[in-house]
């Protein structure tokens, strides 16, 4: 995924030698620092800088002499919408597809603004009501009985007792009962702990921002309930398609060297055909605005495209020539583009013949490797079971 | 030399709600004597029909030239206009009130010269040789960002993004005393200095001031203290409006280019208001900025941000969405702390509607993108007494009567008017050589604005399309359906125009969509044609239907084919024609999957399609469509009567072999196939061209075989089909078919047509209706 595309912008001094990855509040210490040291406006209990400078933060800009990189560009009112989400207490829930950098403006937030974002509920399909509220140390509850001592508390029951930020990746990919859970915890913002005849009141400052993937709609849908308690934010695709295009061409650089694919790493401008196919499918327009068009049923997300051009570099490495031809970008944009058979199918061929075709020299190669493929297996076989 | 004159000036933005609710307290504290509004000076006595009782605004001035180029200025005022409050509030007191900016005339004879300057440069730009383009360095260099407007820039450094909100949060909720007009003041000094404007707007600017100037003078002169005037005027006006500066002189006026101009007042919309654009023209959020009004008025300006998120919510409930009190709570909680970020004394709109779409709409805009129309646009609309207005709509219907030579139709006896649209070769003018296809455009156009006046005949030439018929009767409702669509333009065509561009973003369908097109073809209104196509072509992204495809492709089809009638350039047509096309023969496929009755709709779909094909051959994309067929043609798992017809047109345009076509008939009607998909088949088959099928003795053969494989109940079930299959043909085709049958049973023509010719006995006609009650379900 994208989400964790700009690690390579690190600047901070951090030693993070053997470590993977170092959490943001370690890699951008220093951005951090100078920012809480020129802030001058009021900060909300439990923040370690003001509203303003969490946008200077994620925003970008310059303080006194350090510069701030950019870490979330393009949409600066939904930083600011989220931003003040947190500010008046209400949970925030960030909404997106793939590769919107969901979770990567959720932990740069949290970094921000208190310097700690580890605090993380990662929702699985095997997330427990236990790891959202708190777990006991059984050996001990067996010996001794339930006691402070022997209560594991979550990272939300954490941020509740210190007052600062918990995230909860992925929350419609809990069950429903798990997300319950939740609920009462944003609204009255305690957990009571039965055992121990006490409750964890949650300290101001306490907030929650989730993030939840937009093509897992139906699988947990989130109940009204629980997104009454969230404000929610939408997360868009890349604005532009020079963004799109950077994004993807720098993740399938790193694929290669990270996969070692044996192929040559495609062309710009076959990237720029690829995210222009990609971005015209799923806006369902031209990108020239001129005409618009049917949209399959996949999600054509940045993460898809970058699969894309991987599959066709592994294709060109094991079985072609070593140099990703149209022929492997057709049959690899084929099997991301045409998913319910039938129906994509239409689609897809509407698109070659009313758009690629139409386009001149360049697309002539892949226009002509798409169709061939579209076409590849005969539709008659398959539809002619045999009467009687 | 005597001291320069000095009045009392307050500089407003049009539309303000807080510019009316400062100026009626600026106004209340100084009790003027006269009130000078910026309006146009020859308006004056408009000013009591404005605050007449019975008047409701939002109304507009509206002067117009009373000739060719029609020009026209328009000033709307809603119940918060400062100049509105300003006019109200002489009446209360009794002041005089008097408009000082230049007379309509001069206006609107301002635009002719705009438009002559434009008209120059653009000649200019023509003349000049087109830019080198031999040069790759020059090509590589960026181009020249975007100039951004001094308003813009002005926001910018705000903090955002657009003016409208700048100017919200700066002055329209600051209630300190007198904290506006000195703001305003400002403002509009500010702006002078930057001097970014054309320099055309400048100069005209210019002039418009010198003659405020000569005006207020004229009032001092006229014996008003100065002390006892206050003009009302835009911000940046407000800076020169004293005697340091010359007034226009007697010379200067004369000089002034004039064009004989009319002008009334008309109701007017917010939704008219909201589509405007531009300084003092428009407002985006018409009603939106009412509730700042009755807010400020009301001393409740603080409830705002509750109202406005309950209203949304209230909306959103009544279209059945629900949504809980406490998320609109919280919408003012984020709309205050987003203000807070931007350090404003109140949520400005932006705030408010990023509130509601993230608590409200749950972060989508769409859900909330109604409730939320409703509130910020609303839907009212002005009032007049009657008698008040005479609009500029009426004057051009008038004229277009004059020059179409069809005023002697405006009678209230009904009358028939037959049209032909091609060119009168025997005229001596342009203009009379198509003064049929003019008048047509113009009946259309009224037609389309639903003004009972005119009706359209059909003609018996129903295909002959340079005949028009047309019932022409005038009535006092048509009066007012014309003065009513004045709310869509100022005259026929500008109406017309705007309700094109209504009823297209209202299409659901390609068949709404197409009549569009086909409507302003008849107009003769191109833009609005234009402009349709392109809604079409958006349209037929969310349709896979055929039938719907296949007719909007065969409207265009048939505009394009009698294009040259209607003097019109089809070619941008072709493209989407192409388009519809390769989409109608994508559709093919599955929409033949269906049950008999809609396999007669799809047939005429087919025909549409096969029509195109074969007119445009060039142009559709001709080898798909007959793939197409083909594949259905071949397909045993779709509806077969449509199998049937798609081998009958294959087989009309001689695209099946002899043999192919004996070994499909004998795959069709190979004995283990059900006999209602064979008979089905034939009958799909025998719906087209049977000639052709007369014509092939092989057929024949093959159906013969195929009845004398038949054991007896598939017997007596397939004759109800077969019976079916040659229900349509005439006496004359069925003894051909005889004779081909004769022929191969070997026996003459005659007798063969006397088997099939004699009647049938009541026992037999009684079996075969038993057969049609029988239950096949067993077989």
């Amino acid at each position: 995924m994208a989400k964790r595309d700009d690690q390579s912008t690190s600047n901070g001094p951090a030693a993070t030698g053997a470590v993977l990855r170092a959490p943001a509040e370690i890699l951008f210490a220093r951005e951090i620092a100078a920012i809480i040291a020129a802030d001058k406006y009021e900060k909300p209990p439990g923040w370690q800088m003001s509203p303003r400078a969490v946008l200077t933060y994620i925003a970008g800009g310059t303080v006194g002499d350090t510069k701030i990189t950019p870490k979330y560009i393009g949409h600066q009112r939904l930083v600011e919408i989220a931003i003040s989400t947190l500010v008046t207490d209400r949970a925030l829930l960030l909404i997106g597809e793939p590769g919107t950098a969901k979770s990567w403006l959720s932990e740069h937030l949290a970094a921000a603004i208190n310097g700690d974002s580890s605090k993380v509920v990662q929702g699985t399909a095997g997330t427990t009501e236990e790891h959202v509220r708190y777990t006991w140390n059984y050996a001990m509850l067996i010996a001794r009985g339930p006691s402070p001592e022997a209560l594991i508390p979550s990272p939300i029951m954490r941020a509740m007792e210190s007052g600062s930020l918990a995230r909860f990746e992925e929350v419609t990919r809990c069950a429903s009962e798990v997300q319950d859970a939740m609920i009462s915890i944003l609204s009255e913002k305690t957990i009571s702990i039965p055992e121990l005849k006490t409750e964890v009141p949650a300290r101001r400052g306490f907030s929650v921002i989730a993030t939840a993937n937009t093509r897992d709609k139906g699988v947990n849908d989130m109940s009204a309930a629980l997104k009454r308690r969230f404000n929610i934010v939408v997360l868009p695709t890349p604005k532009t398609i020079e963004g799109e295009i950077d994004i993807v061409s720098r993740r399938v650089r790193d694929l290669a060297t990270n996969l070692e694919l044996k192929a040559k790493v495609p062309t710009a401008e076959a990237v720029e055909k690829v995210v222009t196919i990609f971005r015209e499918l799923r806006m369902g327009q031209t990108l020239d605005g001129k005409s618009k068009l049917k949209t399959p049923s996949g999600v054509l997300s940045t993460a898809e495209a970058i699969s894309v051009l991987a599959n066709s570099m592994a294709l060109a490495g094991n079985f072609g020539s070593g140099e990703v031809s149209a022929a492997d970008l057709a049959s690899a944009i084929q099997g991301s583009v045409v998913k319910d058979e039938e129906k994509d199918r239409i689609v897809w061929q509407e698109y070659l013949t009313n758009v690629l075709k139409k386009r001149g020299a360049e697309w002539r190669p892949l226009f002509a490797a798409c169709s061939e493929q579209n076409d590849a297996p005969a539709p008659k076989a398959e539809e002619k079971p045999a009467k009687s | 030399m005597t001291q320069p004159w000095k009045v009392n000036v307050f500089g407003v933005r049009h539309l303000s709600p807080a510019g009316a609710w400062h100026l009626r307290r600026y106004l209340d504290a100084l009790k003027p004597e006269l009130v000078l509004i910026e309006g146009l000076s020859d308006a004056t006595e408009l000013i009591p029909d404005v605050t007449r009782r019975g008047t409701k605004p939002p109304i507009a001035l509206l002067a117009y030239t009373d000739s060719l180029p029609v020009r026209t200025l328009i000033y709307p005022l809603a119940r918060y206009s400062p100049e509105f409050q300003a006019m109200s509030w002489a009446k209360e007191h009794d002041a005089e009130v008097d408009f000082i900016d230049l007379p309509s005339d001069v206006f609107l004879a301002l635009q002719d010269v705009e438009e002559e300057l434009a008209k120059q440069q653009r000649e200019v730009a023509a003349a000049l040789p087109p830019p080198e383009k031999a040069d790759p360095v020059a090509e590589a260099e960026e181009p020249p960002p975007p100039r951004v407007s001094v308003y813009q820039q002005w926001a910018q450094r705000g903090g955002e993004t657009d003016h409208e909100t700048y100017w919200e949060r700066h002055f329209e909720h600051n209630l300190s005393d007198d904290a506006y007009r000195l703001a305003a003041y400002e403002f509009g000094n500010s702006l002078r200095e930057l001097e970014e404007d054309q320099p055309r707007w400048r100069a005209e600017n210019l002039v418009r001031e010198a003659y405020m100037r000569r005006k207020i003078a004229a009032a001092i002169a006229a014996g008003t203290k100065p002390e006892k005037i206050v003009a009302v005027v835009g911000a940046f006006h407000a800076p020169v409006l004293t005697g340091e500066f010359p007034a226009m002189t007697d010379e200067e006026l004369g000089s002034l280019r004039r064009r004989k101009s009319k002008f009334t007042l008309m109701p007017y919309s917010y939704f008219k208001l909201s589509s405007q654009s531009g300084y003092g023209a428009g407002n985006h959020a018409p009603a939106y900025y009412e509730l700042l009004w009755d807010a400020m008025r009301t001393d409740q300006l603080e409830q705002l941000p509750s109202q406005y998120l309950s209203m949304v919510a209230r909306n959103l409930r009544e279209a059945g969405t629900h949504r809980s009190t406490a998320e609109v709570i919280e919408g003012v909680r984020l709309a205050n702390t987003l203000a807070a970020m931007k350090d404003g004394l109140a949520p400005a709109l932006v705030d408010l509607r990023d509130a509601a779409v993230t608590l409200i709409g749950h972060g989508e805009l769409s859900t909330v993108k109604e409730a939320i129309a409703r509130v910020e646009v609303g839907t009212a609309i002005g009032e007049l007494p009657a008698g008040v207005s005479r609009t500029s709509i009426q004057a051009d219907f008038e004229r277009e009567l004059a020059r179409l030579k069809l005023e002697k139709y405006k009678t209230t006896v009904k009358a028939e008017l037959s049209l032909d649209l091609r060119e009168n070769r025997q005229a001596k003018s342009t203009e009379s050589a198509f003064l049929d296809l003019n008048r047509s455009s113009f009946l259309n156009r009224l037609r389309v604005l639903g003004v009972s006046f005119v009706a359209p005949l059909r003609t018996s030439q129903d295909s002959a399309t340079w005949a028009e018929k047309w019932a022409l009767q005038w009535s006092p409702e048509s009066e007012i359906q014309l003065v009513e669509a004045v709310l869509l333009g100022e005259t026929v065509e500008l109406a017309t125009g705007f309700k094109f561009k209504s009823t297209l973003e209202n299409c659901k369908s390609i068949a709404d969509a197409a009549v569009v097109v086909r409507d302003a073809c008849q107009c003769g209104m191109m833009a609005a044609m234009e402009a349709a196509r392109k809604r079409l072509q958006e349209l037929s992204t969310e349709t896979s239907e055929l039938t719907a495809i296949a007719h909007a492709a065969h409207t265009l089809g048939m505009i394009v084919r009698y294009g040259d009638v209607r003097k019109f350039d089809p070619e941008p047509l072709m493209p989407l024609v192409e388009e519809l096309f390769v989409e109608g023969a994508l559709a093919l496929h599955s929409a033949a999957t269906c049950d008999n009755e809609q396999a007669m709709k799809v047939i005429v779909a087919i025909d549409e399609m096969n029509g195109l094909a074969l007119e445009h051959s060039d142009r559709v994309d001709e080898p798909m469509w007959i793939d197409r067929l083909r594949r259905l043609s071949d397909a045993d798992d779709r509806n077969p009567i449509l199998s049937g017809y798609a081998c009958a047109i294959l087989l009309e345009r001689g695209l099946i072999a002899n043999e192919d076509l004996a070994r499909e008939v004998s795959r069709r009607l190979s004995p283990g196939v059900p006999a209602d998909l064979g008979a089905g088949w034939f009958e799909g088959l025998s719906k087209r061209n049977r000639y052709a099928l007369l014509a092939r003795q092989i057929l024949w053969a093959q159906l013969a075989d195929y009845i004398a494989s038949l054991d007896e109940d598939h017997f007596r079930r397939s004759v109800v089909f077969l019976r079916r299959a040659f229900g349509g043909f005439t006496a004359r085709e069925k003894r051909q078919i005889a004779e081909n049958l004769a022929e191969h049973w070997g026996v003459s023509a005659d007798v063969a047509a006397e088997a099939i010719e004699t009647k049938l006995s009541e026992e037999e006609e009684k079996k075969i209706s038993d057969l049609n009650d029988f239950d096949f379900e067993g077989l």
